[in-house]
């Protein structure tokens, strides 16, 4: 810099240099800064739908579940409880080792913690209904045994750190014989999700550390408190991505929910794009090339149709699915419509702009080829699908984004037309709300955005492998149009 | 030859079929029923008896109505306008000739695809008492006066400089980027000095628990659940709206701009004389994808408010106002005011789409 001052040529190449990189420089900078403000927020939620409780305040971005120490902890528990170390569980014959840490202040002397293995319910909704084995039941846990005692220093007193170990071990065949009923219907040695643990540390001594970070402080950090002491690594990291699948269950078919709405969502979102490939090509291919008397009438009837807010026809249209469409379906032995993915695939079977879409695309591309093959005497369908299609791929290829991207995401109609049916046959983003409506109240964020990121994950990867076609896709609907 | 033509009409009516069928049932219907339901008393069940335009002589008596209307021409006005101006500042400044744009412009476009149920659930944790959000602004508040001190050696800093390369001749301007380089790097260094001999710290103790949803409290005349709606709905629509314009920037030729620097306008009469002007059709465009798709929100309602969110009456808007008559819970259902209701929101998105035509941005150009 002191070398381009110097110079008294005013302008010089190098000053000139310089503000092209600092522009450049500038440029970056504020593209960063803009795509942290509309990232960032997804990437803290992403953040906050690991933790035990996403809204703890202050907010921190340093929790047990981003710590090594625990995913390798978490995950040699998972093998030793029931050699699973991605999902963890509880298996018969099966024995963990569990390592815990108390201060002791000088002049007091040491006293080995209390253990319980709680009869506690996972979580609240649909997971509480659903009854499972308690590892309670099937569980003996050993009297913690000293095993290190050392000098330390805590918030500047100073006393001993003085280090326990137990063993939790799957050891009874038979559930204790109360409540009778229930010893009826677990089979004797059953699998079981989760050991959890309470362990009470006596007045005066102070929770250090573990084996595993404790999911829960309780009274006041005198009882640590455990989930489960043998996760495996995703079920201790990705805690809550798990539940999102165990603890919604059909009550009928103990089926999880959140799997169903899924296979929905794409089955859906599958014969959405399939329909509206085909039938908006067509129509639009009529439209745009072939004689009809009173065609004018048709295009007016579809601007027309595009300005109808939903709301206007969901009330009729939830009537006539209601009826079967006017009893048709009862042909197949279906009386109504609602409640169905199959009601929800036809009530917009065909979307109005998608046409307009391919109207005007066909309009684009030049006469020549159909007029020659025409000539050859291929007859209409044949120059259709044999001609004009194959040519029309890139209007196809953003006809199949925008529908599979407005089906996956399709709420109101959802809304309408699903949530009166049974609960696994709703489509993911009813799914949510219902998740939203149960977990809401009791504020079991951590459910609530661990559901909203995995419904997010297909559309995120073909986002990743399309995002070209994604990008065009938004001028081929908007300018257009 | 006319026999010619008579095939192809049938072809034609053939490929069109599947279409009109479905327009005829799911949408042709469906219009003429409701706007027959908005003249019955009909509750889903009974039969509709017929009362004429008593529905809608009673829907601008309903205080619910009348708060919804309200809501829905507020969220309108606000978030079309905001969102229109920030998606084409933000494509201004995206339309550059550099290095791994497309992976930017990539990145911006994420939060567009995502659905609205999933997007609004993460906004509803973010607008929680003890959220991110309140903490985001608690950080502020707390290095507001090294922030301030920030800016302020900035502006300092920038101003000696300027005045410094002009008395030497050089033609700097007052946010010429090479110096402001300079004067952003020496203001961070003077406000990490500051901070580290305590003549400026952090203020203590700051905590901003402000109540976004679950509240009834105004602000500007709109509850303050409303406004989460708005800001969330800005947020996630201009990456959409920005893509649309940057294709319309790049549809504006490089010769205008050549011209126009030789004239000697500067970056900022480019951008009011030029850019603007030549954007004017898809301005149009932004627009009215803005006013239909807001004048219509229903998603964000039907999911924000609710246990753990806002108070319904103070999210409700005409969209959710029409369903939530039609499937009240634990109520007979309003059919025929509820039809009412959603033929005004047709008619309105109608009324307002064309008055815009007519006295905002039209599609013709300059």
């Amino acid at each position: 810099m002191p070398a381009a001052a110097s110079t008294r040529l005013a302008p010089g190449e190098r000053y000139l240099a310089r503000r092209r990189w600092a522009r450049v420089g500038w440029i970056y900078g504020s593209l960063l800064l803009v795509g942290l403000l509309f990232i960032g927020p997804f990437f803290i939620s992403l953040t906050a739908s690991l933790k035990d409780n996403p809204l703890e305040w202050p907010f921190r971005f340093q929790f047990p579940q981003v710590s090594p120490r625990n995913w390798s902890a978490a995950w040699r528990l998972g093998i030793q409880g029931a050699n699973d170390p991605w999902l963890g569980g509880w298996t018969y014959g099966s024995q963990i080792g569990f390592e815990v840490a108390y201060f002791v202040p000088r002049g007091t002397e040491p006293t080995p913690p209390q253990i319980t293995i709680p009869r506690r319910k996972p979580g609240a909704g649909q997971g509480a209904v659903i009854d499972r084995p308690y590892a309670a039941d099937y569980s003996e846990a050993s009297m913690p045994q000293e095993i290190e005692r050392k000098p330390f220093v805590y918030k500047g007193e100073s006393g001993q750190l003085v280090r326990y170990r137990f063993q939790v071990a799957y050891a009874r065949e038979l559930p204790n014989p109360e409540p009778p009923e229930a010893a009826l219907k677990h089979v004797s040695k059953p699998r079981i999700d989760r050991l959890p643990a309470d362990l009470e540390s006596p007045r005066g001594q102070i929770f250090i550390s573990a084996t595993l970070d404790p999911n829960r402080l309780e009274r006041r950090g005198r009882v640590a408190s455990w989930d489960n002491l043998t996760p495996g690594y995703l079920g201790y990291t990705f805690r809550n991505y798990v539940r999102v699948f165990t603890e919604s269950r059909s009550l009928e078919t103990g089926r999880s929910l959140f799997l169903s709405w899924t296979l929905n969502t794409f089955y859906f979102a599958f014969v959405r794009v399939l329909l509206t490939l085909l039938f908006a090509s067509m129509a639009g291919y009529a439209l745009a090339r072939l004689y009809l008397p009173g065609k004018q009438w048709v295009f007016l009837l579809i601007l027309f149709g595009m300005m109808v807010p939903a709301q206007v026809t969901f009330i009729s249209n939830y009537l006539v699915l209601k009826d079967g469409i006017f009893g048709f379906t009862n042909l197949f032995g279906v009386s109504t419509l609602l409640g169905s993915i199959s009601g929800l695939i036809l009530v917009g079977a065909i979307g109005i702009d998608k046409v307009f879409i391919m109207k005007q695309f066909f309009e684009s591309i030049p006469r020549e080829l159909e007029e020659a093959a025409l000539i050859d005497g291929a007859s209409t369908s044949t120059t259709f699908f044999r001609i004009i299609l194959p040519l029309a791929t890139p209007a196809l290829g953003a006809l199949t984004i925008l529908t599979f991207q407005g089906a996956w995401n399709e709420f109101f109609w959802a809304l309408v037309i699903l949530s009166t049916g049974p609960q696994n046959a709703y489509s993911l983003p009813l799914g949510l709300y219902s998740f939203r409506n149960a977990y809401g109240q009791v504020g079991d964020w951590g459910l609530i955005l661990a559901g909203s990121f995995l419904s997010m994950v297909p559309i995120i990867i073909l986002f990743a492998v399309f995002q070209r076609y994604f990008v065009e896709s938004v001028s081929f609907s908007g300018l257009k149009g | 030859m006319r026999l010619g033509r008579l095939i192809e009409a049938t072809n034609a009516f053939l490929f069109l079929l599947p279409f009109l069928l479905f327009l005829a049932v799911f949408v042709g219907y469906g219009v003429v029923r409701t706007v027959y339901f908005s003249l019955t008393d009909y509750n889903l069940f009974d039969p509709p008896k017929w009362v004429g335009f008593q529905n809608y002589v009673r829907l601008f008596r309903e205080p619910d109505f009348i708060r919804a209307l309200q809501h829905s021409l507020a969220f309108t006005l606000v978030v079309t306008v905001v969102q229109t101006l920030f998606s084409l500042l933000l494509a201004t400044v995206l339309n550059q000739r550099i290095r791994g744009i497309t992976f930017f412009r990539t990145v911006y476009y994420l939060p567009s695809v995502l659905s609205s149920a999933a997007i609004t659930l993460i906004f509803l944790w973010l607008y929680q008492k003890t959220g991110f959000l309140n903490f985001a602004v608690s950080w502020v508040l707390t290095y507001l006066p090294l922030l301030l001190t920030f800016v302020g050696l900035f502006v300092v800093v920038q101003a000696v400089q300027v005045v410094f390369e002009r008395s030497r001749g050089l033609p700097a301007k007052p946010f010429d980027l090479a110096l402001a380089t300079a004067s952003l790097l020496l203001a961070a260094a003077g406000t990490f000095a500051l901070d580290l001999f305590g003549v400026v710290n952090p203020r203590e103790g700051v905590q901003f628990k402000f109540i976004w949803l679950n509240t009834r409290q105004e602000w500007a005349g709109l509850p303050i659940p409303l406004w989460a709606i708005v800001l969330q709905n800005i947020y996630t629509t201009i990456p959409t709206l920005m893509l649309i314009y940057l294709a319309g920037l790049q549809d504006i030729p490089k010769s205008l701009y050549e011209a126009a620097s030789l004239d000697g306008a500067d970056d900022w009469q480019q951008f009011t004389r030029i850019t603007v002007p030549m954007l004017r059709p898809v301005t149009f465009l932004v627009i009215t994808l803005g006013l239909i798709g807001t004048l219509q929100v229903f998603d964000q309602v039907a999911l924000i408010s609710g246990p753990g969110g806002a108070p319904l009456e103070s999210t409700v808007t005409l969209a959710y106002y029409v369903y939530n008559n039609v499937f009240p819970s634990g109520a007979t259902p309003k059919v025929g005011l509820a039809s009412a209701a959603a033929i005004t929101l047709s008619v309105l998105t109608l009324v307002v789409v064309l008055l815009q035509r007519r006295f905002g941005v039209s599609e013709r150009g300059y």
